[in-house]
């Protein structure tokens, strides 16, 4: 510095007063006090700074942002779920959630005055809301997911609490979604739910939470400590881009139809471990319905099922929690995909077309059964104890005859027989779009022995998923192309814009067309011969085959049987041309029957009796079929007596008349009700006499004709289902026994295969 | 050799007379028209002068910091002023009168001579005891904290007059035995004395960064009055037990409630009781950080919302900061670097001991609290309140720290320096 340059001549005086010693101590002393404030303290301020902005200022810059945005999160609205009709499965709809500034809160009267008035609204504890006004804090969660009526109430407590106690920016209200499942338990193991967070926690929800969910935005103003505006606009604003939208393959209409018809399987055979059923379109590999029955709410997952609940409330208190965690996965488990189980005869139909892919049977290879056969030192016996005798290579699926598949099986051979096996695509998972697929479980490589690979040919010690089945089964109706399956069809963003489609895909084709034919043949022929046992349904050529396998390595054995069995139906129709394939499968049935064909084979009758007309497939109705088909009430309301008994007995039916009026004011069955042909109409002439009823009787085990004697006997209409012609019995009845009903009511029967019968597996 | 008589006996006569003359005519020469002895300047000396003029360059480098000051205090409150007062004006307009009572005082005090103050520091010392007796027998402020003395119209820390007085004590001190400064019996003894009993006194406040900073004071002008550093070391060492034992007996709980959150300013967690102690700290972190390089720009600070608690007191530097960046806060710090330098260096030349120890002191007071006040605001140091010169909002100390810095003017007109 200047300053330093011309002060030797200066204060002369002074210098020889104080002497130079101290005045240049003084001057070095400065120096060092200088060099000490300037270069270490604020050597060290600076270099703090410059940590804290250079440094560390990304992070802390970050941290400052999330501060004065963080109540300003907007969340994106989750996409929607659509079955392949275009209607709602899952939805997320606007509701509100309660926050709270507790720090805005200036004595205990507010406090107190505000909790009252939430818990209240909210049903929440007024000491837990008490609790947490005393926060210190900014932002406090009172409620989440609160719906119109309360918000409204809120609003009210928001100004009540202002002109009471002057109380002010303390209860605030904020946008939040929640998630409705219209149809509540329908396809509850596909659709899956999402938690708190709407985070998709099962099924589809979770599979496809990236596109649902979609991405959360942030307010455009930052706000400051209390929660109101600051007056700038801050730049790194992002608006939240609402979820994709999802369209599944499944129709909630068959889906319904499976599930109104699993349940009842379940309820007739008090089915222990649950059911399943899929419906998978041949050709495409789309699931057009898929059962885990029963399901659950998907309003409310938590819940258990009312039996299993009791359960577990009767454990020990330290218990209940790791118990009630357990029942509830296992209730949101799909056991479509997720659970394997013994295929048993069902996996005959791989076996057969293997065996006819390679040319190792034909239609005149024919095949003992002594009831029994000796495969190295062990005895396997076939369901039929006193053996089939001699038979056809036809009969041999017909009669589900083990020892005969055991030969065919040889015939194939071991290493061919491992090679479809994996060509069916039992050996991968099938890949389907859903969550929690297993694997199945087959002998390694060079471990499976004669023995082994003899019960493998009719299906039994070796376990697939359900999904791997059905798959198989559409490979071999459909020429023997072996299909991806999958439930998610399109993917569509918040304005409609395609976002993804998924194309048929075909994995390889493990058959040719000539074999699926043949099969196809085979399996429709078995139906038809075997009638309600393999699944005839009337008007429809339908193929199939039953199963029945037990449940091997089951440590606790559950139901009243001498063991535990898998009861399954695996079909597709029409055997002609496969459309729709379906697999029935109902795990430890405790009830009266065990057999696939007494169990399973009813339910997939009932389902495709419904579903096939609504798939419009064409019918090709047998004459015995005719007799059983149902005919359309007519309008004959308003007629006179005469007339009506007239238009009625031109429409096939008989007329009984009740009351003295003189003209028909109502009649049942209703108009356009389905009754049998040759049924009773009712016609009312007055309404005093529609009060009379009459009790519903039992037509279970019953034949057609003796069904149709007593409904006479009764003044009761009947609705045939099932296989009524090929010789079935009554398995159940739509109204249940004992029930007062008015004259002339249908009563929708279901026929299937009596028990004791010639089951075929 | 001996001299020669002869020649010595005329010419010397006659030079030894003519010498003796000589120096009697220059002492009459002198006694008429020469510069007064240093005992007959200080008798005759006025009270006010302009003497050789102020020192410019020292002048302007404070209007320079309080402007910039002034700006940021402004746009560091008007948010908070705005929300807690309803108007965005009040603490500018407050700081603005104190500015303008500050100006006054420094004008007045550059023409004073700061001379008068030698004989009057005794006084002041005992001025400013009386003050930190003052504030324990008043009631204490809100939550116990008895530290000011109110004055109508503002309030007065005590502590700010003890720190004057401190140094004003110790230059006087100093520059009056200067020379016997190296015996403990003239340096530590005082020091410990005063610096001790003044300690005692604030610790019942209690003000804990009052007597880090006058202990700091103490030190120094004892240090720059020539002390041995012999015991400038042994009396840190003895420092540092002091406060050592006070931490073990538990008697800093005020302190300690504080420390507690001290450097864990980033990692609490929210709601523990931790996060509100740190609440300051992290959000004046926050807000450093934001800065960045080249700050938001001057008046785009978002912690000044409320989220930074009273940011035109201590943790102004962190918005400052947040607004201008590390390149404005390096500037201002360089400022601040430049008035120490000069406030040093001017103080040097002064024309006498006292004016010399005098300046060194004021001016490192303002180098200690910024230095200490960064640190603390970067959570380097436990957040005990310290000011920042010329930034932070306050009416008493802006006027006090405009007085000295009249002081210090005041030396600068007897310093031998050059005044632009």
């Amino acid at each position: 510095m200047a300053e330093n340059k011309q002060p030797d001549n200066k204060p002369a005086g002074a210098k020889k007063r104080a002497g130079k010693g101290p005045n240049q101590r003084l001057r070095q002393r400065s120096a060092i006090l200088i060099m000490i404030i300037l270069i270490l303290g604020f050597g060290a301020a600076l270099s703090r700074l410059a940590i804290l902005t250079l440094v560390q200022g990304r992070e802390l810059q970050e941290r400052a942002v999330g501060q004065q945005l963080a109540d300003t999160t907007l969340t994106a609205k989750r996409g929607t779920i659509y079955d392949a009709n275009g209607s709602v499965l899952a939805e997320s709809a606007s509701v509100w959630q309660v926050v709270m500034a507790p720090v805005n809160f200036e004595n205990d009267q507010q406090r107190e005055a505000a909790a009252r008035g939430l818990s209240d609204i909210l049903g929440l504890e007024y000491e837990n809301v008490l609790e947490k006004t005393k926060q210190k804090s900014y932002y406090s969660v009172v409620k989440r997911k609160v719906e119109v009526e309360q918000r409204d109430r809120v609003i009210e407590l928001i100004s009540q609490l202002y002109e009471q106690y002057g109380c002010d920016g303390v209860i605030d209200l904020l946008d939040d979604y929640k998630r409705y499942y219209p149809h509540d338990e329908l396809a509850s193991c596909v659709i899956g739910f999402t938690g708190a967070d709407e985070q998709g926690l099962e099924g589809v929800e979770w599979q496809y939470d990236d596109y649902l969910s979609g991405t959360p935005g942030r307010i455009v103003t930052a706000k400051n400590a209390q929660g109101t505006d600051m007056p700038f606009q801050y730049e790194q604003n992002i608006a939240s881009k609402d979820g994709n939208n999802i369209y599944v393959t499944i129709d909630s209409n068959i889906q319904a139809i499976c599930e109104k018809y699993m349940a009842q399987g379940i309820a007739d055979n008090n089915v222990l471990n649950r059911g399943v059923c899929i419906a998978m379109d041949v050709n495409t590999g789309a699931i057009k319905a898929m059962v885990t029955a029963n399901g659950y709410n998907l309003n409310d997952p938590y819940t258990l099922p009312a039996d299993v609940q009791e359960e577990i409330d009767r454990l020990p208190e330290k218990e209940q929690a790791a118990a009630e965690s357990e029942a509830l996965s296992a209730m949101w488990r799909n056991k479509a995909v997720a659970d394997t189980y013994m295929p048993g005869s069902v996996f005959k139909m791989c076996t057969a077309s293997m065996a006819l892919e390679e040319g190792k049977v034909n239609d005149n290879s024919s095949f003992m059964c002594g009831g029994s056969m000796v495969v190295e030192d062990k005895e396997i016996h076939c369901h039929a104890l006193g053996g089939h005798g001699g038979q056809t290579f036809v009969e041999a699926i017909c009669n589900s005859c083990n020892p005969a598949f055991i030969q065919i099986g040889q015939l194939v051979g071991l290493q061919k027989f491992r090679d479809y096996y994996k060509g069916f695509g039992f050996a991968d998972k099938s890949g389907i779009d859903l969550p929690g697929e297993s694997d199945d479980q087959f002998w390694e490589e060079g471990t499976m022995s004669t023995v082994d690979f003899a019960v493998a040919s009719f299906g039994q010690n070796f376990s697939i998923t359900p999904i791997q089945m059905i798959t198989a089964c559409a490979a071999v109706a459909n020429g023997g192309y072996v299909l991806q399956p999958y439930v998610v069809s399109k993917i569509t963003d918040a304005q409609g814009n395609v976002v993804k489609t998924v194309e048929k895909k075909v994995k390889r084709q493990v058959i040719s067309k000539a074999t699926s034919d043949k099969m196809n043949e085979i399996l429709g022929y078995n139906t038809e011969t075997a009638g309600a046992t393999a699944g005839y349904v009337a008007g429809y050529k339908v193929a199939g085959k039953t199963g029945t396998s037990e449940k091997i390595g089951v440590t606790e054995k559950k139901s009243t049987f001498e063991e535990d069995y898998i009861a399954s139906f695996c079909g597709y129709a029409p055997a002609d041309d496969p459309q729709i394939a379906m697999l029935v499968f109902f795990d430890t049935p405790s009830g009266g029957a065990y057999y696939g064909s007494q169990v399973s084979s009813p339910v997939f009758i009932n389902i495709m009796t419904e579903v096939l007309p609504y798939l419009e497939i064409k019918t090709n109705y047998s004459e015995e079929d005719l007799q059983y088909l149902d005919a359309s009430a007519g309008d004959y309301s308003g007629l006179t007596i005469e007339e009506a008994t007239a238009a009625a007995e031109k429409d096939g039916f008989t007329v009984t008349v009740k009351g003295g009026g003189e003209k028909v004011v109502s009649q049942i069955p209703a108009v356009s009700s389905k009754v049998s042909a040759g049924g009773n109409i009712v016609l009312y002439t007055d309404d005093e006499s529609r009060e009379e009823t009459v009790m519903v009787p039992s037509f279970v085990e019953l034949t057609a004709p003796e069904a149709n004697m007593l409904a006479a006997e009764y003044g009761l209409n009947i609705s045939f289902k099932g296989a009524v012609a090929s010789g079935g019995t009554c398995s159940s009845q739509d109204l249940a026994e004992g029930k007062e009903v008015s004259p002339g009511t249908v009563v929708t029967l279901t026929f299937a295969a009596a028990s004791g019968g010639g089951f075929n597996d | 050799m001996a001299p020669n008589k002869k020649m010595i006996l005329r010419a010397d006569v006659n030079r030894i007379y003519d010498d003796e003359y000589r120096q009697r005519q220059q002492a009459k020469k002198e006694k008429l028209f020469s510069r007064p002895t240093r005992q007959r300047k200080m008798k005759n000396a006025k009270w006010f002068s302009i003497g050789m003029g102020i020192d410019l360059p020292f002048c302007l480098i404070i209007l320079i910091l309080l402007i910039t000051g002034t700006i940021m205090m402004f746009s560091a409150s008007y948010a908070f002023a705005y929300y807690t007062q309803g108007d965005s004006y009040a603490y500018l307009k407050r700081q603005l009168l104190f500015i303008a009572l500050g100006i006054a005082a420094m004008a007045v005090m550059s023409f004073f001579n700061y001379n008068k103050l030698h004989k009057i520091a005794p006084f002041v010392l005992g001025f400013a005891y009386a003050a930190l007796v003052l504030v324990l027998i008043l009631p204490s402020a809100e939550g116990g904290v008895k530290r000011w003395i109110p004055l109508g119209i503002f309030n007065i820390q005590s502590s700010e007059i003890a720190k004057f007085a401190v140094i004003l004590f110790f230059a006087h001190w100093a520059s009056k035995y200067y020379k016997k400064m190296q015996l403990p019996k003239y340096s530590v003894l005082p020091g410990l004395t005063i610096f001790g009993s003044i300690a005692a006194l604030l610790f019942f406040e209690p003000h804990y960064s009052g007597i880090v900073i006058i202990g700091i004071l103490t030190v120094i002008m004892l240090y720059v009055g020539g002390m041995k550093t012999k015991y400038l070391l042994i009396g840190g060492a003895i420092l540092l037990g002091v406060v050592f034992l006070l931490a073990v007996t538990g008697k800093l709980s005020y302190a300690m409630g504080r420390l507690d959150g001290w450097g864990q300013a980033l990692t609490a967690s929210r709601g523990t009781e931790e996060w509100d102690t740190t609440w300051q700290t992290r959000n004046s972190l926050y807000a450093i950080g934001s800065g960045g390089l080249w700050g938001l720009g001057l008046g785009q600070s978002r912690q000044k919302y409320l989220y930074l608690p009273e940011p035109q007191n201590d943790f102004i530097f962190a918005i400052v900061v947040e607004e201008l960046g590390l390149i404005g806060a390096t500037i201002i710090l360089l400022i601040f670097a430049l008035l120490i330098w000069r406030g040093i260096t001017l103080s040097l030349r002064a024309k006498d001991k006292f004016g010399k120890l005098l300046g060194i002191g004021l001016t490192s007071q303002i180098g200690v609290q910024v230095v200490l006040n960064i640190l603390v605001i970067t959570d380097w140091l436990p957040n005990t309140g310290i000011s920042l010169p010329f930034f932070s909002y306050g009416g008493s100390s802006l006027i006090m720290l405009l007085a000295q810095m009249g002081i210090v003017l005041s030396i600068s007109r007897t310093a031998n320096i050059e005044k632009q």
